[in-house]
């Protein structure tokens, strides 16, 4: 395959063709704050959060193919005021426990907040939301917390790119979107392939919750 | 009044209509038959003239007397004063309360004459079911001179060169638009009418779609021939069935004259074109969002960085997606040609803006001025200023997302530029005046509740963002607005412009960022000092 060089962070680099910024990134140890990317999937440019500076405007590295002699720069301030209130609202957002949480220590939100490292006093002037969800339990495969569900889609996406079409849907839309189920257990193929690349821990295997 | 031809207009647009017009075009036929006067006399019905607020309208011509608020009582009088000694109805006449006169004709009431209307041309004057009228309006004659004497790169450099944008929102070069389109090279290539209009004030495109149909069709077939297209699409809300009743009347009768169909007007240029009923959402008339829709996908907006709509759009195909008004602009500039339509409006903004006036203004309605014409002259000269003798405080432009401007701006020229630049936006063309009564933070709190509702969810920023910040001014609302709220919005704000996937989430906040910008004082009384100073809102700690 071909190689492309480019240059992040001042580091000049050296990857396959075909690969996005994000991935080129991460290949090379470089963290660029992400949740809705796998690289296994296609970048879908919807968590909004791996924006970068390519050659001097911003883009999604997600969703950009690397270009010889690009330049890129991950970290600057205006960078910081776009992206920071972003994951500070999706706190705010989401039901933090994380003890006991099964997505502890391989989270990717855990991960985004360490390394921006979120300031919790500047979260705390936001409203959070006043009720708690219940927990979905009606999926045949798994158990569904939508106080945590940060909705990258990935779980969708997987379903889809491994088995054709998914079984799993986005219902309501605006604040109210949720990630459903379709069908019976007949559409579910078992594969768990969804839950183990839930960035957050939202997908439960159902034998795990009874050990709650 | 005596014998010679007389035409009887009685507005048939959904204002109207909704006032019971089609009870009087009836009535009103039945009367001149009784009288004997149907030969002399006749009726016709036309789609909206604008100032459904004066509805049921009638409108008597060559004279142009100006009937307003018309019921079915009235209508006996109408038929007699077309009698050798019939006299005209003068209690129906407008009475103009900011002149403090009675004005009984059309030409010289301040909310027509002061407006210069290009897109409304037709708009009221001929029977949009009626192609042989817009034929004889001058209908129908850019497409011989397109087809027949023009080519395709012709066309598209006089669209160019007019400077004509987008009055869909965005104001993209409608002529580069299809240039981008025209250079693709494909086997099948699609031409979209934009008629999904949904912010809840704006009427204009139902209008034009109503009242003058054929300058749509007539506009897309244009473009068609220009960029190489073979089928369109009118994109239009299902929501709006006067407008597709007419629309699909009017593609009939173009059929059966030539104007679409196999060998258009005996040349080689095929195209036709199909409605297409749209499911609602606000989201839905973005662009990608509204080409998913028409595949029968669900309406969300393409995640991007996503390649061009005019490369790669409907089913795979470039596509050329525009607005009503933009397209029914194009007749105009092939008949006139470019540099006629670009000697009226801005340096950067060319031709007419059309808005619906809403909210607390004298007059309310469609109103269509040159691009550069003042806000004042908007509200006050056309809109006849602020009912009750109260002040003006502020005008929102642009729809549920666009900014709320104070009184210092009212000098400003309304283009796309300059609405920008002060935090507001051309949009859907929303109009929405506001007197000293309102509170800015209830006004911001509500556009907020829209688009919160409206967001499609896909994108963190616009998802969250919205809902955050409509309970932050929900809380401020309700007195429990914390010190540092003003600064926190300002900066969600950006945020969410900045990071947002699509052109709902950029352009949410500034209902919040330009109510903050132009009257802070109200959000620190609000916060500070526990109070409203419109009297709107209530604290009930
Ligand atoms: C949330 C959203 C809603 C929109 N709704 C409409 C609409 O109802 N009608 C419309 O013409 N354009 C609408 N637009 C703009 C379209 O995306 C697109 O820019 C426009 O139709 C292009 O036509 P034009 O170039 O003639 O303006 C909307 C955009 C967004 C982001
Ligand atoms: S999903 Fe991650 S951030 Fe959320 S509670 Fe679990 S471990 Fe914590
Ligand atoms: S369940 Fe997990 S993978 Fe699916 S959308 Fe929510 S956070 Fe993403
Ligand atoms: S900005 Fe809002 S409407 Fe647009 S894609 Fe994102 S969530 Fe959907
Ligand atoms: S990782 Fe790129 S937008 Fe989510
Ligand atoms: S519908 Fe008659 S004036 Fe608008």
């Amino acid at each position: 395959m071909e190689k492309v060089k480019l240059i992040i962070d001042d580091l000049a680099l050296e990857v396959d063709e075909g690969t996005s910024v994000l991935a080129a990134a991460l290949q090379n140890d470089i963290y660029i704050p992400h949740l809705c990317y796998h690289p296994a999937l296609e970048g879908r440019g919807a968590c909004r959060l791996c924006i970068v500076e390519i050659d001097g405007s911003l883009a999604t590295a997600c969703r950009v193919e690397v270009e010889p002699g690009m330049v890129v720069r991950t970290k600057s301030p205006e960078i910081d005021q776009a992206i920071r209130p972003v994951v500070e609202l999706l706190i705010a957002n989401h039901h933090i426990t994380c003890r006991g949480c099964p997505s502890s220590g391989k989270c990717q939100l855990q991960k985004l907040m360490a390394q921006l490292r979120i300031d919790r006093r500047r979260v705390r002037r936001l409203r959070v939301p006043d009720e708690e969800l219940p927990l979905d339990t009606s999926p045949p495969c798994f158990d569904y917390d939508p106080n945590k569900c940060v909705l990258c889609g990935i779980c969708v996406q997987t379903c889809e790119d491994l088995h054709g079409t998914s079984s799993l849907y986005f219902l309501n839309r605006g604040n109210e979107t949720r990630i459903a189920f379709y069908g019976d257990e007949s559409r579910c193929a078992s594969c768990m392939e969804c839950i183990k690349r839930c960035p957050v821990g939202v997908l439960m295997p159902k034998q795990t919750r009874s050990t709650d | 009044m005596s014998d010679s031809q007389h035409e009887i207009i009685v507005c048939q647009g959904t204002g109207c209509v909704s006032g019971g017009a089609e009870q009087l075009y009836s009535l009103l036929q039945k009367e001149l038959a009784e009288l004997n006067l149907s030969d002399s006399v006749q009726v016709k019905g036309t789609g909206c003239h604008g100032f459904c607020q004066r509805g049921p309208l009638v409108v008597v011509e060559p004279e142009g007397l100006f009937y307003s608020k018309v019921g079915p009582d009235d209508i006996p009088d109408i038929a007699r004063s077309f009698l050798p000694d019939g006299r005209p109805v003068d209690r129906l006449f407008y009475y103009d309360s900011t002149i403090g006169r009675t004005l009984p004709c059309y030409h010289d009431i301040p909310f027509y004459y002061k407006q210069q209307r290009l897109v409304l041309r037709n708009c009221g004057h001929i029977n949009p079911e009626s192609i042989d009228d817009y034929i004889e309006s001058g209908g129908y004659q850019a497409i011989h001179k397109a087809v027949f004497e023009m080519t395709p790169e012709q066309i598209i450099d006089e669209v160019k060169q007019s400077g004509l944008r987008g009055l869909g929102g965005a104001g993209f070069s409608a002529g580069q638009k299809w240039e981008a389109c025209y250079v693709e090279e494909a086997d099948q290539k699609y031409v979209i009418c934009n008629a999904d209009e949904g912010d809840p004030g704006a009427f204009q495109d139902r209008s034009v779609l109503e009242g003058d149909p054929h300058s749509v069709l007539e506009g897309m077939i244009i473009a068609a021939w220009a960029v190489g297209a073979s089928q369109g699409y009118v994109y239009v809300r299902a929501e709006y069935p006067l407008a597709v009743r007419r629309l699909k009347i009017a593609i009939t009768q173009a059929r059966e004259r030539g104007f679409l169909g196999k060998g258009i007007l005996g040349s080689g240029f095929d195209f036709d074109i199909e409605i297409f009923q749209g499911a609602g959402a606000f989201v839905c008339g973005e662009s990608t969002a509204l080409v998913l829709s028409i595949e029968g996908k669900r309406g969300l907006p393409k995640l991007s960085p996503r390649p061009r709509t005019t490369q790669y759009g409907l089913w795979g195909k470039p596509t050329v997606l525009n607005n009503v008004k933009t397209l029914a602009n194009i007749p105009l500039i092939i008949n006139h040609g470019s540099s006629w339509f670009a000697s009226r409006g801005t340096e950067h903004s060319k031709g007419t803006a059309i808005f619906s006036l809403t909210g607390n203004v004298v007059n309310s309605g469609l109103v269509e001025v040159p691009m550069g014409t003042r806000l004042r002259d908007i509200i006050f000269d056309i809109g006849g200023g602020i009912p009750n003798g109260r002040a003006f405080k502020a005008v929102q432009t642009g729809g549920p997302s666009g900014g709320c401007l104070p009184a210092e701006l009212l000098n400003l020229p309304v283009d796309f530029d300059s609405l920008t630049e002060a935090g507001s936006m051309m949009g859907s063309g929303g109009m929405v005046v506001m007197d000293q009564d309102t509170c800015m933070v209830d006004v911001a709190r509500y556009f907020l509740d829209f688009t919160r509702r409206e967001s499609c969810g896909q994108c963190i920023p616009c998802r969250v963002g919205t809902k955050q910040m409509f309970d932050i001014l929900d809380h401020i609302c309700r007195g429990q607005g914390r010190p540092e709220d003003i600064d926190l919005l300002e900066e969600l704000g950006k945020s969410i412009a900045e990071t947002s996937l699509c052109a709902l989430g950029q352009s949410a906040p500034n209902p919040v960022l330009t109510t903050i910008r132009y009257f802070r004082d109200e959000y620190e009384a609000h916060i500070k000092e526990g109070y409203c100073p419109a009297g709107v809102c209530f604290f009930y700690q």
